[in-house]
């Protein structure tokens, strides 16, 4: 009928337009604490301090999203730059799934949402930290991420192999191939087998003895240039990420305008369909992760708990969007990879709380 | 503006590199429209209009420095004699700048710029009655709502609004308790299937956060005169009666005996909370 197909209509850009409404504040918010981050804050700092351990490395990766509190939009540019700057795979992939969830302002939405629900918000905290460093330690089994890198990072990486090569040896070092830097020190030092951070600072100094370095400050004093250069990088950014969000937020109002409620609420009893639904709804919609615990109040009469929780888990970790500006970094096999670790991960947790606490 | 900058602005025009500007400038431009004309409450929730408004004001300014700067640069470039139809960043050889894009530069500008355009030139609707009826009408708040914390009847009977209703009845459900008080609440118009001509609903939605999660709720009325079929559906109604109890569809339920029914034009906020 005409006036239920133009009902339909005006409800899809009500919804389309209040959803852009709601997230492009916090989009904005993300990106300005990006082009902050960018320009005016010493990363060598934060990565020099990072450890290196397979387990506690990601286990603090996942943890140093509370730093950054953007959605999931703002922290694959953080995360790419961090990887090019030489952090430990480890790190830098439970950073890339933990950051969207562990932040201040997810956390207060969550709340703001679930008032009367504490355990979901207590449960999404602890699931994404969960998953985020269990899969970050998985990839910490990968010496070498350089395969698993798109070109224009992997460039940028030292071969490991050869950071690994003992002193003791007695071959001058004049004898192998490379790229060295001479005259800085009293050997010669391999300049691809150090990390960026640790090349750009002063190498002929070892990393103990570099005090200077320690007592300068983590952030830049703000120039007229650098703050040209940030609002630039916000206008772009702004630009790449606002594409893809009014792409999601379109999406999101056509399957909430033309799903029938019926089907949805059939799905949204089963211990399993239900958590599947999710999943798949929460990887489709793509909403930011600082609004989607509302969207997901929307479904909160009809869906399990269970399933509930993996959207707001699953969602900020792998959506339509954030697989789009992973393939900035990763190759897409490794983004099958992490689609799959997190996936299961979040269906086997989910689902022990649909069994055993609801 | 200077005349040596006036003879740029027509190629400036033609180069296109005012998109950018425009695209963000546009967006700004729209969250400061819904707020002067409250659209702004039929989106969102109030308790985030700050955030909205704020933010409004940001890309407003954000993409009025980036036009002028884009502007600065072209007639620069212009002068130079570099005369290039690209987006060209001048300090593209920096590493910090190489921004790794998924969509061509000028794909998003147009999406955003066009929606931009689409929210500019359109008013949102408020939701209907027929999204009440395929979202679930109920005289009941489903159970993960916030929830009466703490039943008080400190609100008089004839000053409780429709909301405060529901939430009254949803704390203690016997319809009987409240036969014969006074009511007086606003909502628009509802014929849910399956009622007689003595009966329609009034119905309101509740919002939480945003258009997204609203979801209506309600309560039967009954009218001693006249067909409920005179009052079209989606008409605002400000209605003034009393409490009773009446079977519906085999099952009690409260509802209130019409005395008054005044039309009233919609509410500049449809919404509660």
């Amino acid at each position: 009928m005409s006036s239920t197909l133009s009902n339909q209509f005006n409800n899809l850009f009500t919804l389309f337009f209040s959803l852009l409404v709601e997230a492009i504040p916090f989009l904005l918010l993300g990106v300005l604490f990006s082009g902050i981050l960018l320009w005016f804050v010493d990363e060598r700092k934060l990565i020099a301090i990072l450890p290196r351990h397979p387990f506690f490395g990601a286990l603090v990766g996942s943890l140093v999203g509370f730093l950054f509190p953007v959605c999931e939009c703002g922290n694959v540019p953080v995360a790419r730059r961090l990887l090019m700057q030489g952090i430990p795979p480890q790190v830098a992939v439970s950073f890339l799934l933990a950051a969207p969830t562990l932040n201040p302002i997810v956390i207060w939405s969550t709340w703001v949402a679930f008032r009367d629900q504490p355990e979901i918000v207590l449960l999404r905290v602890l699931f994404s930290l969960i998953i985020a460093t269990t899969i970050g330690w998985v990839f910490s089994f990968q010496k070498d991420l350089r395969p698993l890198l798109q070109p224009a990072i992997a460039r940028f990486l030292p071969d490991p192999n050869l950071a690994e090569y003992p002193d003791s040896v007695l071959i001058s070092p004049l004898l192998k191939s490379g790229t060295f830097l001479l005259g800085e020190s009293e050997k010669p030092l391999r300049l691809d087998a150090m990390p960026m951070w640790e090349a750009t600072m002063n190498p002929a100094l070892p990393l103990k003895n570099r005090e200077n370095e320690k007592k300068s400050s983590w952030f830049v004093v703000p120039d007229q240039a650098g703050i040209i250069a940030m609002l630039n990088s916000m206008v772009q950014e702004l630009r790449e990420l606002g594409g893809m969000l009014v792409l999601g937020s379109a999406i999101a109002a056509i399957i909430q305008v033309a799903i029938p409620r019926e089907l949805v609420l059939s799905l949204g009893q089963g211990q399993i369909s239900s958590i599947v639904a999710m999943l798949l709804l929460a990887s489709i919609v793509s909403i930011c992760s600082t609004v989607d615990a509302f969207f997901a109040l929307s479904f909160a009469g009809a869906f399990t708990s269970g399933s509930l929780l993996a959207f707001l888990v699953f969602g900020p970790m792998i959506d339509i969007k954030s697989v789009g500006l992973m393939l900035s970094i990763f190759k897409p096999r490794a983004i099958v990879y992490l689609i799959v670790l997190a996936a299961q991960l979040t269906f086997v947790m989910t689902l022990l709380v649909n069994l055993y606490a609801s | 503006m200077k005349n040596s900058q006036r003879k740029f602005i027509k190629p400036f025009l033609k180069s296109g590199e005012w998109l950018e500007g425009l695209s963000i400038s546009a967006w700004g431009a729209l969250l400061l429209k819904y707020w002067l004309t409250s659209e702004l409450y039929i989106l969102i929730h109030p308790n985030y209009f700050a955030l909205s408004i704020a933010g409004g004001f940001v890309l407003l300014g954000l993409g009025i420095w980036k036009l002028w700067q884009s502007f600065r640069q072209y007639k620069n470039r212009l002068k130079a004699g570099q005369l290039s139809n690209q987006l060209l960043d001048q300090s593209s050889t920096n590493p910090k700048n190489q921004h790794i894009t998924l969509f061509p530069a000028n794909l998003s500008n147009i999406l955003l710029l066009t929606t931009a355009l689409i929210g500019l030139t359109t008013t949102p609707q408020v939701f209907a009655s027929e999204t009440a009826l395929q979202r679930g009408l109920t005289e009941s708040l489903p159970v993960t709502r916030l929830q009466t914390q703490n039943f008080r009847t400190a609100t008089k009977p004839g000053d409780r609004s429709l909301v405060e209703w529901v939430r009254t009845v949803n704390a203690y459900p016997e319809p009987d308790a409240y036969t014969n008080q006074p009511v007086k609440v606003t909502g628009f118009v509802l014929h849910p299937p399956g009622l007689t001509d003595q009966y329609f609903w009034i119905a309101r939605f509740i919002l939480t956060c945003c258009a997204a999660d609203a979801y209506p709720i309600g309560l039967p009325v009954k009218i001693e005169t006249g067909n409920s079929t005179q009052y079209a559906r989606d008409t605002w109604i400000e209605l003034t009666g009393n409490m009773i109890t009446q079977e519906l569809n085999g099952k009690r339920q409260l509802t209130i005996l019409a005395k008054e029914i005044k039309p009233i034009p919609k509410p500049k906020n449809p919404y509660e909370y």
